[in-house]
């Protein structure tokens, strides 16, 4: 803590030099009668308007009424403004002025009054981009942290709604907060999210992906927290018993806990009819399947076990790869390989040259490449059918995390065929089992078998039969629903 | 992760066999004629996806090759086919293997081991007997309905033995099986080239559209003790399958009142039971329906229609009755498998007829046909022609 100075000029002058003479830093010193006033404020952050409207006419409001040396109590009380406060600390002060308020100082005060006089620096709510859907709520997050409480907030009237906000990063400053509904939410599992983002001492907090590493206690290429920048997800969330993480500039939200069925399951799914929600579910787990077997099981079956085949479809592949001087694993590679720096310049183009990006990719991937025997065309349905499966989940990171063990299985079966496919399923599943954060088992509800959770893991059953919310996210106050014959 | 690094090591150490091999050095072997020149054996493979020449053909489409050579022993043979062939040969997907007469004379389970023995092979291909011509020219004849000789000839079985009943379809397990269990005798269908070898084996002969040489389904070869003993006429060959309950679907010509009926049946049944050791009960049933029939006959008539039922089932019967006595005194062999039942049902006496089977005990089966055919339809028409005309 740091003393003010009781000279108003003083102040300035201190700001002045703390801030480097930086030319948006704006004074007006005010005499009254002897006395001098300061406003400081951030002309980059702040709204002028506001400042001349209620600040710099209420001073002159205050200073006609005034006889006595009774200035700052004055101001305190009847400066127009929801957000008035008086600090006495002034190393609060860049806080206050970087977020766009208006410091005001007094002469022969070692106090401060701080008023909000913020600059609409944030973007409108618009419609989601990173997660499109079909039905349901359009609005997304943005940037504004109070507008994405706000949006939140808006959904769950219930006072036991809690925010809890934390200070992250030496330099940013950037306002964290954690959202849990209080009397469903496990509070161990709030004072562990706590915890672990208090021992965070780290100069700057830009995104939400950056708290990511500090939530999770085991590595693993799968994502053990889902993002989202949707708000009506995070309330499912939030009603399930989940916690959610808010990060001030960044519209993408953190959701607590996250296990591996949630990556199967859309938003949307609660708003559809349950039994084709269960048809689509099922599609999405037999896509699962397939963009992490399908080139592996390929190249075991086209270089190991070719007596899988039947012997019209074994003679037909033997006949399109004559000539294709790579073994067949080079080819897939090759092509899975091509086809992820595709993706990865599609994603980061802008998108008025996709168009060539598309047809370059298009030509030499499908086409040329088939046609200068370079791979075979079963080569390249294989690579397309992986990467169309690989495509049907949102959440980039799973679909990276899906790459990566793709590649273990091309290796391990190009070593040993079926057997070496085994070998990584084996390792694929002890890794999946013993992943586990904040005190859920990633594979729940499946191991550890939580039957009633069945209900809305796979299967999707109506909502007039799901009484309950899944007890391995948080076993307090489980009843959702109101049972019938209750 | 010590655990995961562990099974990873265990699984890459508990396997030996790394059989890696590309496609495209694969020789994928779909035929196998077996012949005998001399005293040595010939051994002929069907390779079906040979390079194109011509890469404007249409994808996927192979062209076939075949390679021979000759050994003193057939694997010995087959050695020497390996080192003509440029590439692995592949036995995983053979689809049918033919054997020539003078192998099928000479008794085919000295032979057989081979392709038994061999792990790649699925023992699940066609076993033909090769009529009349070179087991070696019969996988060579191309044909214009199917991409492969072996393919071709793998369909006209399966087609054959589900219409026309006068194929059967031979498994090579099911054969060696047959052969080798008591009191069984094996059959084999026949194959034989019809019209010019040489220019059947020429693409030449896809280009016509009457091809000149085609392959043809012939009578059943009989066996006796794993040993060719002669061949069947195609009618008998479908009373054979009748009896050994093989096909479902028959087709019967019969004269009826100075006229021809068609008549057949897609749903028929055999069942062979053993009264006593001497005695065997053969039951054929089954619903049939009326293909064609000639001008005179009233069959809206329903009395009419259980005439010509009564008159089906007569000759059916004599048809059954004939092959049987044939096959009991002029073949001596027991393809219907009346010895098996009595091993199955009085092993102690099978123990004492065994020997002599054949030659002395199975001709004095005595067999009771009852033959119950139904002729449940009369086809889209209910009369025949000229009485509608009425």
């Amino acid at each position: 803590m740091e003393k003010i100075e009781k000279n108003a000029k003083q102040v300035i002058e201190k700001i002045k030099n703390l801030y480097g003479n930086s030319p948006d830093i704006n004074t007006r010193l005010i005499n009254i009668k002897g006395t001098n006033i300061g406003c400081i404020f951030l002309e980059s952050s702040s709204s002028a308007s506001t400042i001349s409207d209620f600040i710099i006419k209420g001073i002159d409001y205050v200073a006609k009424k005034t006889i006595f040396d009774n200035i700052f109590e004055k101001l305190e009380n009847k400066l127009f403004n929801s957000q008035l406060f008086t600090i006495n600390d002034f190393s609060q002060f860049s806080y206050y002025l970087s977020s766009g308020f208006t410091i005001i100082v007094v002469d022969g005060n070692d106090k401060a009054i701080v008023m909000e006089t913020r600059a609409n620096l944030d973007r409108g709510v618009t419609e989601s981009t990173s997660e499109p859907i079909i039905r349901g709520a359009k609005d997304s997050f943005t940037e504004s942290h109070s507008k994405n409480l706000g949006l939140i907030r808006k959904r769950i009237k219930d006072p036991n709604l809690w925010f809890e906000e934390i200070k992250l990063g030496r330099r940013t400053q950037t306002r964290v907060s954690i959202a849990y509904i209080n009397d469903i939410a496990e509070i161990k599992t709030v004072k562990k999210i706590k915890k672990a983002l208090k021992k965070i001492d780290i100069d700057g907090i830009l995104e939400s992906g950056n708290l990511r590493d500090y939530l999770t206690t085991k590595s693993s290429v799968f994502p053990q927290l889902q993002s989202t920048e949707r708000p009506d997800v995070a309330c499912q969330s939030l009603l399930k018993g989940k916690i959610i993480v808010l990060v001030e500039n960044t519209p993408f939200t953190l959701i607590l806990p996250t296990v591996f069925i949630d990556f199967l399951h859309s938003s949307e799914d609660e708003y559809q009819k349950s039994a084709s929600i269960t048809f689509t579910r099922i599609l999405r787990l037999i896509a699962l399947i397939i963009t992490i077997f399908t080139p592996a099981v390929y190249i075991a079956i086209t270089t190991f076990d070719q007596n899988t085949i039947p012997d019209k479809l074994l003679i037909s592949l033997a006949v399109q790869r004559e000539g294709v001087p790579f073994p067949t694993s080079f080819e897939i590679i090759f092509l899975m390989i091509i086809f992820e720096i595709l993706r990865e310049g599609d994603m980061r183009i802008p998108s008025t040259m996709s168009a060539s990006m598309s047809i370059v990719g298009a030509l030499v991937l499908g086409q040329a490449s088939v046609d200068a025997g370079i791979v075979s065309p079963i080569s390249v349905i294989v690579v397309a059918i992986t990467s169309i499966c690989g495509l049907i989940f949102s959440d980039i990171d799973f679909t990276s995390g899906i790459r990566s063990w793709r590649f273990l299985f091309i290796i391990g079966s190009t070593l040993l065929g079926f057997i070496g496919i085994l070998a990584v399923t084996i390792i694929l599943i002890v890794k999946l089992v013993s992943l586990e954060n904040l005190g859920t088992s990633y594979l729940s509800p499946f191991t550890p078998l939580n039957i009633k959770a069945q209900k809305d893991a796979v299967i999707k059953m109506s909502s007039t039969n799901i009484f309950d919310r899944p007890s391995y996210i948080s076993k307090k106050n489980i009843t959702k629903q109101k049972r019938k014959d209750d | 992760m010590k655990k995961a690094i562990l099974i990873t090591l265990i699984c890459f150490f508990l396997c030996g066999c790394g059989n890696y091999s590309e496609l495209n050095n694969l020789a994928i072997v779909t035929g196998v004629a077996l012949d005998k020149k001399d005293d040595k054996y010939e051994v002929s493979v069907l390779i079906a996806n040979s390079p194109k020449v011509d890469t404007s053909n249409k994808e996927g489409e192979a062209q076939t090759t075949v390679y021979s050579a000759t050994g003193k022993t057939i694997p010995e043979a087959a050695q020497a086919v390996e080192q003509k062939s440029p590439t692995k040969l592949y036995f995983a997907h053979i689809n049918v293997v033919i054997i020539s007469e003078a192998i099928g004379k000479e008794g085919y389970l000295k032979t057989a081991d081979w392709l038994i023995r061999t792990p790649q092979t699925r023992k699940r291909f066609y076993l033909l007997q090769a009529k009349d011509n070179k087991a070696k020219d019969i996988i060579k004849i191309i044909s214009p309905l199917e991409s492969f000789p072996s393919q071709n000839i793998k369909t006209l079985i399966n087609t054959n033995r589900n219409s026309k009943s006068i194929a059967t379809a031979v498994t090579y397990s099911n054969f060696i099986g047959r052969a080798l269990e008591k009191g069984f005798d094996p059959v084999l269908s026949s194959i034989t080239i019809h019209g010019d070898v040489k220019k059947g084996s020429k693409q030449d002969n896809l280009e016509t559209t009457e091809p000149k040489t085609y392959l043809k389904l012939g009578p059943l070869a009989l066996y006796k003790k794993g040993k060719l003993i002669g061949y069947t006429s195609s009618i008998d060959s479908q009373s054979i399958n009748i009896l050994r309950n093989e096909t479902k679907e028959i087709s019967y010509t019969l004269k009826y009142k100075n006229d021809y009926i068609n008549i057949g049946s897609d749903q028929i049944k055999t069942k062979t039971t053993l009264k006593n050791p001497n005695t065997v009960d053969i039951n054929v049933s089954g619903i049939g329906n009326i293909y064609s029939i000639g001008s005179d006959i009233k069959i809206s008539d329903y009395k009419e229609i259980q005439k010509i039922e009564k008159k089906w089932n007569k000759q059916l019967k004599k048809d059954l009755e004939k092959i049987i006595k044939k096959l009991q005194t002029e073949y001596k062999t027991d393809v219907l498998g009346f010895g098996n039942k009595i091993y199955k049902q009085y092993p102690n006496k099978w123990k004492k007829l065994e020997k002599d089977w054949n030659d002395k005990y199975f001709k004095d089966v005595k067999v009771n046909i009852n033959v119950d055919l139904k002729i449940a339809t009369t086809g889209s028409l209910t009369e025949t022609l000229k009485e509608a005309n009425k």
